[in-house]
């Protein structure tokens, strides 16, 4: 069943989408750096080399994800079962469907093309997660063989690549918000003038204006003040000024560099991982004026999270089923089962939040990036340090 | 869950006594309604995902009662002392502790309180008739048409074709409306709140499946012997765990002989594959018969993801090991021991396992320690096993003898080692190989090497609930999140030459930028509609004003 000159070309295949990310990453953030913010609301502008910038950027991540599914599929020719067996051909799939999710919802539906740096960095993160996580392609273990792979695993991958992209949306959202709020920008979501959820009382009908005020329940989309806030930007570029340039790096650098230390104990590798995370923590704070304005960042989030929690919700559900089948349990508290459920809860207490007065706005995005890093521990930390059911499916 | 009704005001009359100590029945009409709060809810969830991180990191005894072991050996994990203080807080067993039950009764409660409001508010919204609007050219969508026919005519038309695109509707004729013309209102996306609601409800189904499951059923595990068979009563099982209200005679009390094992191997497969190489068998599975009374009721096979079911009861397949047949004989020829011995991999490839001889002299027993290589190679002088598959066994022998702890009622690989003498010579058999010893009269023979199939047997009531549980949670949470509430009118107020003046506005309460890019059409469609005429009217105003403030607080 193993064909290794298939896994050899999966191998390569894969090699060449990641480089291409790589260049279009670059591109995408000298697109981004080339985008012109207009003053008091004008929109963005980009032009000159910035656009073509934009079209390189676009026409390679477009070339680097057909690759990128080439790899894919010969890699699951080669093992002659489906290509998500283990955590290479899983991490591998998450960076392909992130950049495809970037791709048709980032850029083309919402038009948010200079947002895809961002993207492709998290694409590129995961694949190199799988590089360190490589493995020859193996047969599948017993209690893999079976019909629910196909449902429950590729269930919880789509469902962690839009999550992937929430996160995004959630992180940028924080940063615009916190650096909005520096500059005066009245909050949409931390402060609404009408409450959403069931606190108003329910109308009663021929009363005239009243008859519109309904009792609401939760998962609201925000119910926006009327008059435009971001008239009220004089200089996008004070929105940069309000945060510090020191913080968005260092942090970043600090945290990451410390953890690669701890886990391959070499000071280069440390340090290289570090530099990585502070190029992306300058960008964000470069980047700032050009995010679109946080409440759509925040719809953005919130839109990805609603499209994954089902899907999430299924996979998990699905596992509760195949787990039933082949170890006779739907449930056994597992770590990896612990793992899902507790993902499940915060992303549900997210939902729940960003219609919970005094939970609205940040408070309700850091519950999504714990809900985030919940499902990212889930994934590595749990296959990779804690000995359960699921550690078959280790590394 | 949602934010519970508002409480009454505080008077400030009240504010201003002193505070008083809340009686029984205060305290509990207060805890009552902090429970009832959505932030409370979003506490206590987030209160059950913590702990949830913290026992996914922490081994669960009921899960891995090896792994907490090591813990509390200090063998593996933080260290003894850490284990200790984890052991003091109940940490090692979550799911099982009273604070556990404790929280998720509290969520229970929680759901209640605010499912109930939640349920009378949507069944009251969803029996009452759209309610009818006033001042409907403040709305954020609208727009006014002169139509040829008369009010009550155009209102009808237009009523029809809210109804085509699946609107709820309601005609009022001019005396039964606020505006005094005739109106119709008509609303959709009911399937959001009746969606959240059922997404909730699911959670009473899935507890009431999981206490049927745990009460009223059983699981056990047991080792069998190719050739030999179990019987479905409490100790016919190596662990049996019946449910509280389990008794001993629901159990269907069958036998289930295991006819054949076989486990096939991937070829060249190489080994180092992890704490569970035993599963390098590329497929493995039983053939057993079921059998009632005298009969053979059933016969089928069990393997991993192949389950079988037999009355209320199911079979899984869940490891395999290999049980090599001795006989030991003295040299007289008097038979000691014959019978079969249940190795597990101890370590990569090596199974092991102890045969107890002879116990029943206290302080002359006599147990045979056994470790087998399943396939035999010499590698750099020593032998090892190159793979799990059986191809060339060999089994390594060595005897123990004294007062061995045998007749203590424990597995005998757990027998007194410190006691005991071990003989200095051992034997290694190939099957169908007989040895002697030469310091004590025994002669042993490996008669073959049988398999022996370790099942789950679980009778799981409640499943049914379960699975209801989750369709249902499934079919309310999709439309709890993509169902939009959105309301539209149009009246009509008469005009001159029988004709009407009409007005069409409509309000999102979701995504009410879809709702803006979908009203032009929906606006174009009614004033069709109105005209009496195919095609569109062109004598329109069309009056959208984006960003302007509505009187319901609902913005564009």
């Amino acid at each position: 069943m193993l064909d290794l000159p298939l896994g050899d070309l999966s191998n390569a295949l894969f090699n060449a989408a990641f480089i291409t990310y790589l260049v279009a990453m670059v591109l995408a953030f000298a697109r981004l750096a080339f985008t012109r913010v207009g003053v008091g609301g004008a929109p963005l502008t980009t032009r000159g080399a910035g656009l073509w910038a934009g079209r390189g950027a676009t026409a390679l991540a477009i070339v680097g994800a057909a690759v990128h599914l080439g790899s894919i599929v010969t890699r699951g020719l080669a093992a002659g079962h489906v290509p998500w067996s283990n955590m290479y051909e899983y991490s591998s799939f998450l960076a392909f469907g992130t950049v495809v999710v970037g791709l048709v919802v980032v850029q083309r539906r919402l038009g948010y093309g200079h947002l895809m740096g961002f993207v492709l960095a998290l694409a590129i993160l995961s694949m190199t997660s799988a590089l360190l996580l490589f493995t020859e392609p193996t047969p599948l273990v017993p209690s893999l063989q079976s019909w629910w792979i196909n449902v429950h695993t590729s269930a919880a991958m789509g469902a962690s690549t839009i999550f992937i992209i929430g996160f995004m949306a959630t992180a940028l959202y924080l940063v615009k918000r916190t650096a909005e709020r520096r500059v005066g920008i009245s909050g949409t979501g931390a402060a609404p003038t009408k409450p959403a959820g069931a606190d108003t009382a329910p109308a009663e009908p021929g009363a005239g204006e009243p008859t519109l005020r309904e009792d609401g329940e939760g998962f609201d989309d925000f119910v926006t003040d009327s008059d435009d806030p971001h008239d009220a930007a004089t200089d996008p570029l004070a929105q940069r000024d309000a945060l510090s340039p020191v913080t968005f790096p260092g942090l970043p650098f600090l945290l990451v560099s410390l953890y690669a230390f701890w886990v391959w104990g070499s000071p280069v590798v440390a340090l290289l991982a570090g530099s990585v995370a502070a190029l992306l923590g300058i960008s964000v704070w470069y980047a700032v004026p050009k995010l679109p304005p946080s409440d759509k960042l925040d719809q953005l989030a919130y839109r990805m999270t609603a499209f994954a929690f089902p899907i999430w919700t299924f996979a998990v559900i699905a596992g509760a089923l195949w787990a039933q089948e082949a170890w006779g349990r739907y449930w056994g508290w597992d770590p990896k089962e612990t793992g899902s459920f507790f993902t499940w809860v915060l992303y549900a207490g997210y939902l729940h939040a960003r219609s919970t007065r005094g939970w609205r706005g940040t408070r309700a995005a850091w519950l999504g990036v714990a809900a985030f890093i919940a499902l990212a521990v889930t994934y590595y930390a749990v296959n990779l340090f804690v000995v359960g059911l699921h550690s078959y499916a280790g590394v | 869950m949602t934010t519970a009704p508002p409480r009454p005001p505080r008077t400030d009359a009240r504010a201003e006594r002193l505070p008083e100590i809340p009686g029984p029945g205060e305290t509990v009409v207060l805890l009552w309604r902090r429970l009832r709060r959505m932030s409370t809810a979003l506490y206590l969830l987030l209160a059950l995902a913590a702990v949830s991180i913290v026992a996914t990191f922490v081994p669960q005894e009921p899960v891995i009662p090896t792994t907490v072991a090591d813990w509390r050996a200090g063998t593996e994990g933080p260290g003894a002392e850490v284990a200790a203080g984890l052991d003091a807080l109940g940490l090692f067993d979550i799911y099982g502790s009273w604070w556990f039950a404790t929280l998720v009764v509290l969520l229970f409660v929680s759901l209640t309180g605010c499912l109930i409001p939640r349920v009378r508010g949507f069944v009251r919204q969803a029996r009452r008739a759209p309610a009818p609007g006033q001042n409907l050219g403040r709305l954020t969508h609208h727009r006014t048409v002169d139509s040829p026919l008369p009010p009550d005519q155009a209102v009808a038309a237009a009523a029809t074709t809210l109804r085509r695109r699946r609107l709820r509707t309601r005609v009022r004729p001019a005396e039964g409306s606020p505006t005094g013309n005739a109106q119709v209102a008509a609303e959709r996306g009911h399937a959001r709140e009746g969606g959240s609601i059922a997404f909730h409800l699911s959670f009473y189904l899935l507890a009431a499946g999981a206490m049927v499951g745990v009460w009223f059923g059983f699981e056990s595990q047991v080792n069998v012997v190719e050739g030999e068979s179990f019987a479905d009563t409490p100790v016919g099982y190596d662990s049996y765990e019946p449910g509280r209200f389990f008794g001993q005679g629901d159990h269907d009390g069958f036998t289930v002989e295991l006819d054949e094992f076989a486990a096939e191997y991937h070829p060249g497969q190489d080994t180092g594959d992890g704490p569970q190489s035993s599963l390098i068998a590329s497929e493995f599975a039983s053939r057993i018969s079921v059998h009632e009374g005298d009969e053979v009721a059933a016969q089928g096979t069990v393997a991993v993801n192949e389950p079988f079911h037999h009355g209320a009861t199911s079979i899984y397949q869940i490891r395999f090991g290999f049980a090599p047949e001795l006989t030991v004989r003295t040299e007289g020829g008097t038979e000691l021991h014959a019978d079969t011995t249940n190795l597990i991999e101890s370590d990569d490839l090596v199974w092991t396992g102890v045969a107890a001889v002879e116990r029943t002299d206290v302080d002359n027993q006599i147990a045979l320690d056994l470790a087998l290589l399943p396939d035999a190679t010499v590698e750099g002088g020593r032998l090892t096993s190159a793979s799990n598959e059986p191809d060339d066994p060999l089994l390594a022998v060595s005897v123990w003898y004294g007062s061995l702890g045998l007749e203590r009622n424990r597995p005998a690989a757990e027998f007194d080692r410190e006691a005991g003498t071990r003989l200095d010579e051992s034997l290694l058999l190939e099957p169908g190989e007989t040895g002697s010893l030469d310091a004590l009269p025994l002669e042993v023979t490996f008669e073959g090497l049988p398999y022996w199939s370790g099942f789950q047997v679980a009778q799981e009531p409640g499943h049914g609930l379960l699975l209801a549980g989750a369709g249902l949670l499934l079919v309310g949470l999709v439309p709890s999140l993509f169902a939009y509430r959105r309301r539209v009118w149009v009246d009509a107020a008469p005009a001159a030459h029988g004709g009407s003046h009409v007005t069409l506005a409509g309000v999102a309460r979701q995504r009410a930028e879809t709702f803006a890019e979908a009203w032009p059409d929906l606006a174009d469609a009614l004033t069709t509609a109105v005209d009496g005429r195919d095609e569109p009217a062109d004598q329109t105003t069309d009056d959208a004003r984006p960003g302007s403030h509505d009187p319901t607080g609902e913005t564009r």
